[in-house]
């Protein structure tokens, strides 16, 4: 893991984002930019399915238009976030923030694509609403469990 | 701009902004409510100006979309606002010389306006809309302008970290 952090560190884009006065500043913009996209688009399902937002839809309907924007926006977020993460692979391989973020991140993600996505997409009624309480709650914590360490990285190292 | 650097420079001063500003953790975790708040203001808005432009979100009326988000805007708005004043109050000469703390002043109180206008224009007659998944002219220009305009006060607050002008 180490040697390919190394590799990532050296590659010459790397070196050419490190020496660019703008590019990682204006990455970083964009990558906050699309985490409010994101945010809404986890959000609005999140608290629906907490009984609460949009209540008087169905949640069905919500996840369903919400989708395209949660994976739009973790796209860029992701396109964003590799030229950060490679022309500072270094900062990074020894941040806890990074890998505390990362590992959320594969939890959150698996978690939104199975569990939550089966459960927003439900015939009504037929999960309790405890379980979609549940399920909601679980979602936030889980992304903030992503956002905040990510914005220490930078903070702390 | 005088009244400005007056009162910044005088708050500069106070106690408890150099006790902020000294401060090793009060900065960085500051910064990050500011994140999480501005999460859940700007998540909400979007959804709402998505919903607006008939580019999402298009299976709820908009009237559900805008008063059952509006709550949580509000209370996104106050997390990002408070730690943003205070973030303010403890190092008030550092944003006074950044431009880019100006842009997003400007462009927040812009934003405001736009959704000034928008709730005097083309809102009141939502009744006839609300359902349509292309609003109205007017409604859409809202919408577009307004996830403009708070993707410019996103950009802008990162940007402030960056002293290119200085």
């Amino acid at each position: 893991m180490q040697a390919f952090f190394e590799w990532m560190n050296g590659l010459a884009v790397s070196t050419a984002i490190r020496e660019s006065v703008w590019f990682y500043t204006v990455d970083q913009a964009f990558h906050l930019v699309a985490l409010g996209i994101f945010a809404g688009a986890v959000l609005v399902v999140d608290l629906r399915l907490l009984g609460r937002g949009m209540r008087e839809q169905p949640i069905a309907k919500i996840a369903k238009d919400a989708e395209p924007w949660f994976i739009g926006a973790f796209l860029v977020l992701a396109l964003t976030g590799i030229p950060q993460m490679i022309s500072n692979a270094m900062r990074e391989y020894y941040s806890e923030f990074f890998w505390f973020k990362m590992e959320v991140m594969v939890v959150a993600l698996i978690f939104t694509f199975t569990l939550r996505r089966k459960v927003a997409m439900a015939e009504e009624g037929r999960v309790a609403p405890i379980w979609l309480k549940m399920v909601g709650l679980a979602s936030i914590v889980l992304w903030l469990g992503v956002a905040i360490p990510a914005r220490l990285i930078g903070l702390f190292t | 701009m005088l009244l400005f650097r007056t009162v910044f420079e005088w708050v500069d001063t106070f106690e408890s902004s150099i006790a902020i500003r000294e401060s090793l953790y009060v900065y960085p975790y500051l910064l990050v409510a500011h994140v999480v708040g501005m999460c859940l203001f700007v998540g909400t808005v979007a959804m709402m100006d998505l919903r607006l432009a008939g580019w999402g979100n298009n299976s709820s009326p908009l009237s559900q979309v805008q008063a059952k988000l509006f709550p949580w805007q509000v209370l996104g708005l106050v997390l990002s606002g408070i730690t943003g004043m205070v973030l303010l109050y403890g190092q008030p000469m550092r944003y006074y010389g950044n431009i880019f703390f100006w842009v997003k002043m400007v462009m927040m109180a812009l934003a405001a306006v736009n959704a000034m206008i928008f709730h005097r224009t083309a809102y009141r007659s939502i009744a006839a809309w609300d359902t349509d998944a292309r609003p109205p002219l007017g409604a859409r220009v809202a919408g577009a302008s307004s996830l403009f305009l708070w993707g410019a006060v996103i950009i802008c607050g990162r940007l402030i970290a960056y002293n290119w002008f200085e």
